[in-house]
C-alpha cells in the first residue's frame, strides 16, 4: 500500500505541479483547496502526511495543526512565504513537523517528506537516539560523542541540546522548543542561551565551526541537524 | 491714577519755581545795571527771561512768566517805581507790546515743542514697526510670529494683549478667554474689520479688536487695551502691527504649503522611479523564463538533451533570482513604511554569517568566498532574517561585480561590531560612495549585471533599522569594501542551567 499525502493548497497551478511530482514518486496524492475541505478529508480518508500551505482563504492553519495533533502523530509540513515567518514559527511550536519556504524546489519537498516519514510513528518505535553522519557520531543512549573517531567531552547542557536535536534529526527544532526542553518553560524567550551554547557546541562538533556542516541555523526559526 | 496726578502737580510746581527764578534773576540783573542802562535795555533783559521760560518750561509757566515779567518791569523799573501805575502813555504801549511779544513767543515755542514731540513719537513708532518687520521675517514658525506680534503690542499697550490665529475663520484651539471676548474676536475675524471705541463698530467695547490681515486673508485677530475713541494714532499703530504680523503668518503658511507640495511631488517621483526600477528587475528574468519555457514547449523534439538541461537550469536560476528581487523589494517597502517588522532578539553574528556562507557556497561561484571571523564575538540585538539578508546581498553583490576572492570578515572594535565585505572588482567611480545606496542607482560595471538596483538600498535600510550604519570605501589597489557597523550593547546574563 502506497503512502498517502494530503496537499492543502489554494493555488491551482501549484496544486497540479505538486500532485504530478509526488505521484511520480509513487505517492498516493489527495488535494484540498481549503481548510474546511482538508478537515473533511481527514475525517473520511486520513492521509499519512500533510503538506499545508499558509494563508488559505478560510483561516490560518493553526486550527488544523491542533486538530491533527490532538489525535495523531501524522507529519505536517508547513509551506509558507518568507514574510509569514511568525505564523510559520507558531505552527511549528504547535506541533507541525517542518517547513518549506515558498518558492521551494521539488527536491527540497521530497527530502523533507522523507525525513518526516522516517520520524513517523516515533510513538511506536524507539525515538531516534543515534546520529552518525560523516565524521560525527552522537549516541544519546550511551552518552557517546565522537568526531573523527575521537571521543569528545560535552557539558551536561551541551549534551542535552545535542540530544534534543538528534531526537529530531533532519527536522527543524524551533528556538522555543529547544529552550523549553533544555532549560525549561520559563526560559522560552532567552534566545541568547541558544546563541551561546550553540556556538560552544559547534566548536566541538564541527570541523569548521564558522561554516557548520552538521548543525545548521535555520535563520529566524531554529536549528536543524542535517541528515543525508 | 493718584500717582500720575501727583506727578502732574509736582511738574506744575517745578515750572512755577523755575519761572519765578528766571524772573528774579532778570529783576536782579536790571537792578544791578539800573544806573548804567535805560528802561529799554531792562525791558530786553525781561524779554530774554520770557523767551528762555517759553523754551524751557511748560506752556502755563511760560505764559505766567510773560505776564510776571511785564508786571515786574512795570513795578520795579517803570516810573513811578514800586507801583503798578504807569506815568507815560509811551511806557504803557511798550508794556503792552512786550506782553504781546512774550505771549506770542511762548505760544510759538509751545507749538514747536508739540510738533517735535509728535515727530519723535512717530519716529519711535516707525522704528518699532521696522524692527517688528525684521523680526517677523526671521520667524520660523507661526507661534513664533504670533509671539513677536504680541510682544510688539505689549510694548505700546499697557493693558492685557491677546493675539489669536485662525484658519478659515475658526480660531485655533487653546485660547483662554471669556465668551464675550471670543465672540468679538470671531466677529472681528469674520468681518475683517476693527471693532471698538472710535471705530463706529461695537464702540461700547472696552478694547480694540484688530483683524490680522484684510479681505479673504485674515489669519487671526488681536485684542488690545486700553482703547479710547480719541487715540486714533494708537489704533492706527495697533492696525499697523497687526498688518505686519498677518503678513508674517501668511508668509509662513504659504511656505509650509509650498514645502508640503514639493514633498508630495518628490514622493510621487520616488514612487514612479521605484516602480520603474522594480518592474525592470522583474521583467528581465521573466523574459528569460518565458523564452526558455516556450522554447522547451515548442521545440522539445528538436533540442538536444544538453540544450534542454541548460534551459531548465536557466528557468530555475531565473526564478530563484526573481524570488530574491521580490524579497528585497518587499522588505525595503516594509522597512521604509515604518519598520514595524523588526523582530529584535539576541543574535550571534558568526551564526548568521555561517548560515549565509553555507548557502552561498552551493552556488557556482561560492568557492570564492573567504570568511574570517574574530574570536569571542559579542552577541548583537537584531532581526536574524534581515541581518542575513543584508549579508547575503553584500556578498552576492561582491560576487557579481568581481571575479576574484570575496573576503567577509567580522571583528569587534570597542562598542561596535564591524562586518566587512571586500572585493577586487572594478570598484566605485569617485563620488559613487553615497550614491550606490540610493534605491535605483547602478554603479560602474553594472550595465551587464542585473538587479543591484534595490539590494544596497535595502542593506542600508536594514543597517539603519538596527541602529547601525553601512558605508563603502574604495580600496587602495582596486575594488571596494562595504562595512556594516552594529552597536554592541551590554551582553545578556546566562544563568547556569539546572
Amino acid at each position: 500500500m502506497s503512502i498517502k499525502v494530503l496537499i492543502v493548497e489554494d493555488d491551482r497551478e501549484i496544486r497540479a505541479v505538486l500532485r504530478t511530482a509526488l505521484a511520480a514518486e509513487g505517492f498516493d496524492v489527495l488535494t484540498a483547496v481549503s481548510l474546511s475541505e482538508a478537515t473533511a478529508l481527514l475525517e473520511h480518508d486520513p492521509p499519512d502526511l500533510i503538506v499545508l500551505d499558509l494563508g488559505l482563504p478560510d483561516g490560518d492553519g493553526a486550527q488544523l495543526v491542533r486538530a491533527v495533533r490532538s489525535r495523531s502523530a501524522m507529519p505536517i509540513l508547513v509551506a509558507s512565504a518568507r514574510h509569514q515567518e511568525a505564523e510559520r514559527i507558531s505552527l511549528l511550536d504547535q506541533g507541525a513537523d517542518d517547513y518549506l519556504t515558498k518558492p521551494f524546489g521539488v527536491n527540497e519537498l521530497l527530502a523533507r517528506i522523507r525525513v518526516a516519514l522516517r520520524h513517523r510513528g516515533t510513538t511506536l518505535q524507539p525515538a531516534t537516539t543515534r546520529y552518525a553522519r560523516g565524521d560525527l557520531l552522537i549516541d544519546v543512549e550511551t552518552y557517546r560523542v565522537e568526531r573523527e573517531g575521537r571521543p569528545l567531552h560535552l557539558t551536561p547542557t551541551e549534551f542535552k541540546l545535542a540530544a534534543r536535536l538528534v531526537r529530531a534529526a533532519g527536522r527543524v527544532v524551533t528556538h522555543r522548543q529547544l529552550l523549553a526542553d533544555v532549560w525549561g518553560a520559563e526560559h522560552v524567550l532567552d534566545t541568547h542561551y541558544l546563541r551561546l551554547y550553540m556556538g560552544q557546541l559547534r566548536t566541538k562538533l564541527e570541523a569548521v565551526p564558522s561554516e557548520p556542516s552538521h548543525l545548521l541555523t535555520e535563520t529566524g526559526v531554529g536549528y536543524r541537524l542535517v541528515v543525508d | 491714577m493718584k500717582w500720575s496726578i501727583d506727578a502732574g502737580r509736582s511738574r506744575a510746581w517745578h515750572g512755577a519755581f523755575a519761572a519765578l527764578a528766571l524772573l528774579s534773576a532778570a529783576t536782579a540783573a536790571c537792578a544791578v545795571l539800573d544806573d548804567a542802562i535805560s528802561l529799554m535795555s531792562q525791558a530786553m533783559i525781561y524779554l530774554l527771561a520770557v523767551v528762555a521760560a517759553s523754551y524751557l518750561l511748560p506752556w502755563l509757566a511760560a505764559v505766567g512768566s510773560a505776564i510776571g515779567a511785564v508786571a515786574a518791569l512795570n513795578f520795579f523799573f517803570v516810573p513811578p517805581r514800586y507801583t503798578l501805575a504807569v506815568e507815560h502813555r509811551e511806557h504803557l504801549i511798550a508794556l503792552a507790546a512786550m506782553l504781546a511779544v512774550a505771549l506770542l513767543v511762548s505760544y510759538l515755542s509751545a507749538a514747536l515743542k508739540r510738533e517735535s514731540a509728535a515727530a519723535r513719537e512717530s519716529e519711535a513708532r516707525a522704528g518699532q514697526l521696522r524692527s517688528l518687520a525684521i523680526d517677523l521675517a526671521a520667524a520660523a514658525s507661526e507661534d513664533e510670529a504670533v509671539d513677536i506680534g504680541r510682544r510688539a503690542l505689549r510694548h505700546r499697550f499697557a493693558g492685557p494683549v491677546l493675539v489669536v490665529t485662525s484658519v478659515d475663520g475658526a480660531i485655533a484651539p487653546g485660547v483662554d478667554a471669556g465668551e464675550d471676548v471670543m465672540r468679538a474676536l470671531r466677529c472681528c475675524i469674520v468681518e475683517a474689520s476693527v471693532l471698538g471705541p472710535g471705530t463706529g463698530r461695537w464702540p461700547a467695547l472696552d478694547a480694540w479688536y484688530v483683524p490680522l490681515g484684510t479681505g479673504g486673508r485674515v489669519v487671526g485677530a488681536a485684542r488690545v487695551e486700553p482703547a479710547s475713541a480719541s487715540d486714533a494714532i494708537g489704533r492706527e499703530h495697533a492696525q499697523a502691527i497687526a498688518a505686519l504680523v498677518a503678513q508674517g503668518v501668511w508668509r509662513l503658511r504659504l511656505l509650509e504649503a509650498n514645502l508640503a507640495a514639493r514633498a508630495e511631488v518628490e514622493r510621487q517621483h520616488v514612487q514612479a522611479t521605484f516602480l520603474a526600477s522594480v518592474s525592470h528587475d522583474l521583467r528581465t528574468p521573466l523574459a528569460a523564463i518565458v523564452a526558455a519555457a516556450s522554447s522547451l514547449e515548442a521545440q522539445r523534439g528538436r533540442l538536444g538533451e544538453a540544450d534542454q538541461d541548460r534551459m531548465l537550469a536557466g528557468i530555475v536560476a531565473e526564478a530563484r533570482y526573481l524570488t530574491e528581487v521580490t524579497e528585497n523589494t518587499l522588505q525595503l517597502v516594509r522597512l521604509s513604511a515604518g519598520g514595524g517588522a523588526l523582530r529584535s532578539e539576541w543574535q550571534a553574528i558568526d551564526e548568521i554569517v555561517g548560515s549565509i556562507v553555507g548557502r552561498l557556497r552551493s552556488r557556482p561561484c561560492g568557492a570564492r568566498i573567504r570568511a574570517r571571523l574574530g574570536a569571542a564575538l559579542p552577541l548583537v540585538r537584531g532581526d536574524a532574517t534581515l541581518l542575513a539578508q543584508l549579508a547575503t546581498n553584500l556578498v552576492d553583490n561582491a560576487l557579481k561585480y568581481s571575479d576574484g576572492a570575496v573576503d567577509l570578515t567580522v571583528v569587534q572594535r570597542r562598542d561596535r561590531l564591524l562586518l566587512s565585505v571586500k572585493d577586487r572588482g572594478p570598484g566605485l567611480a569617485p563620488g559613487d560612495e553615497s550614491r550606490v545606496f540610493e534605491p535605483f542607482y547602478r554603479g560602474r560595471g553594472a550595465a551587464d549585471a542585473r538587479g543591484a538596483g534595490l539590494g544596497l538600498a535595502l542593506c542600508r535600510a536594514i543597517a539603519v533599522a538596527h541602529g547601525g550604519s553601512l558605508g563603502v570605501s574604495r580600496r587602495a589597489r582596486g575594488g571596494c569594501r562595504f562595512t556594516l557597523a552594529l552597536p554592541v550593547a551590554e551582553q545578556p546574563a546566562v544563568e547556569a542551567p539546572a
